[in-house]
């Protein structure tokens, strides 16, 4: 078996697990019908969209699949995040003490997957909210912004989160 | 208690829909509405699960599910129909 | 009156506060921006809140699991919405709106406007 071969079986296999989690989430049933057929359906999904769920590039098994642990702590964290950011816009608020502007940014992120949860998390904490990902190039709208240097802000905006998410995702 | 809290959460909500309505109303501009439109969607699927769980009953929150995997697909729609149409007329 | 109403009705409070505050950002900034970073005040935080509580008074085991799950995805579908606005907006090119005196007193200090971000319309 050729390693092409290999990654393609591994794609596919991965792709048809997900999917048959999310059959068991949506239908929260265990009978023995309701098994079968999730089963043949994600396994007849996972063969027609494997190609697009995890592209030929993403040559790395940490690229797609997360650390379970840090998964966890992450979930968390996001959450204990959202309502650190979501009282300093609530004070702003009130005061109207606030200094809009747009930055721009790289992240060290290795993997498609990893950068897009670093995007939408952002948007997820009130305070920021990416305009636009190309690549490793996040375009952020910064809500209490003290300096327009690419670096600095890259800092301010991602710094814990990406942190964190490396732990995650490779 | 518990019914207290829950119902009271409701009516709250219900008042949140109506003001995100007025904002929706007295924007002027497609962005604007949008935004207006992302925060009711957010308050709606947050009824939908207090309707749920004070009934007691999970086909509400079947509903709710759905509601939420599917509700940006709206935006979706209108956000791409809309940039056509805003990008043919700056081109003309 | 026990001990998971308590904790409950603390995660409404805070769902309320959130909530009016967020309403109030919707009507009090010019620009679309600004207006969706306020808005997500009562869409992500208020919502959040209101799924925890819920959470803590929920009757079943089923009901429960099935928030959850919701929470779950709420993480994921809450931040695709706002993105989606936010993208619509800066394709369209708008500008994001300053404060004035932020902007007066930049100039008074600086002269120059080089650390102005303009917003470059991308391809």
């Amino acid at each position: 078996m050729s390693i092409e071969t290999r990654w393609k079986l591994i794609r596919f296999l991965i792709t048809a697990l997900s999917m048959f989690g999310l059959w068991l989430i949506f239908t929260a049933r265990f009978e023995l019908f309701s098994l079968v057929t999730g089963l043949g359906g994600s396994f007849f999904v996972a063969a027609l969209t494997y190609e697009i769920f995890i592209p030929r590039h993403q040559a790395g098994i940490n690229f797609f699949v997360p650390r379970p642990f840090h998964l966890i702590l992450y979930l968390f964290l996001m959450i204990f995040f959202i309502y650190k950011s979501s009282l300093a816009v609530l004070v702003s608020v009130v005061t109207g003490r606030v200094n809009p502007r747009i930055v721009h940014f790289r992240t060290s992120l290795k993997s498609d997957m990893a950068r897009m949860v670093l995007a939408n998390s952002i948007t997820m904490t009130p305070g920021t909210i990416t305009l636009d990902l190309n690549d490793d190039h996040l375009t952020v709208h910064w809500f209490f912004s003290t300096t327009s240097h690419s670096k600095v802000a890259g800092n301010e905006v991602k710094g814990e989160i990406e942190k964190h998410l490396k732990k995650v995702w490779l | 208690m518990r019914e207290f809290l829950l119902t009271g959460m409701q009516w709250f909500i219900i008042a949140c829909i109506l003001v995100c309505i007025i904002r929706i109303l007295t924007s002027r501009t497609t962005s604007g509405k949008l935004v207006g439109l992302n925060v009711l969607s957010g308050a709606v699927l947050a009824f939908l699960v207090l309707r749920g769980v004070s009934e007691g009953r999970a086909l509400y929150l079947d509903v709710a599910l759905v509601y939420d995997i599917f509700g940006f697909l709206g935006f979706l729609g209108i956000a791409r129909f809309l940039k056509d149409k805003i990008q043919g007329e700056s081109q003309e | 009156m026990s001990i998971r109403e308590i904790l409950a009705a603390i995660a409404f409070l805070a769902a309320v506060v959130f909530g009016v505050a967020g309403l109030a950002g919707l009507f009090r900034f010019p620009d679309p921006y600004s207006r969706l970073q306020a808005g997500s005040l009562l869409g992500t935080t208020s919502v959040l809140s209101i799924f925890i509580g819920t959470l803590l008074l929920s009757p079943n085991g089923a009901v429960a699991a099935r928030v959850v799950v919701i929470m779950l995805f709420f993480l994921i579908s809450s931040p695709t919405g706002s993105h989606i606005v936010a993208r619509f907006t800066w394709n369209i090119g708008t500008h994001p709106w300053r404060p004035k005196s932020e902007e007066k007193k930049k100039q008074r200090k600086a002269g120059t406007g080089k650390d102005e971000a303009a917003p470059e319309e991308n391809p």
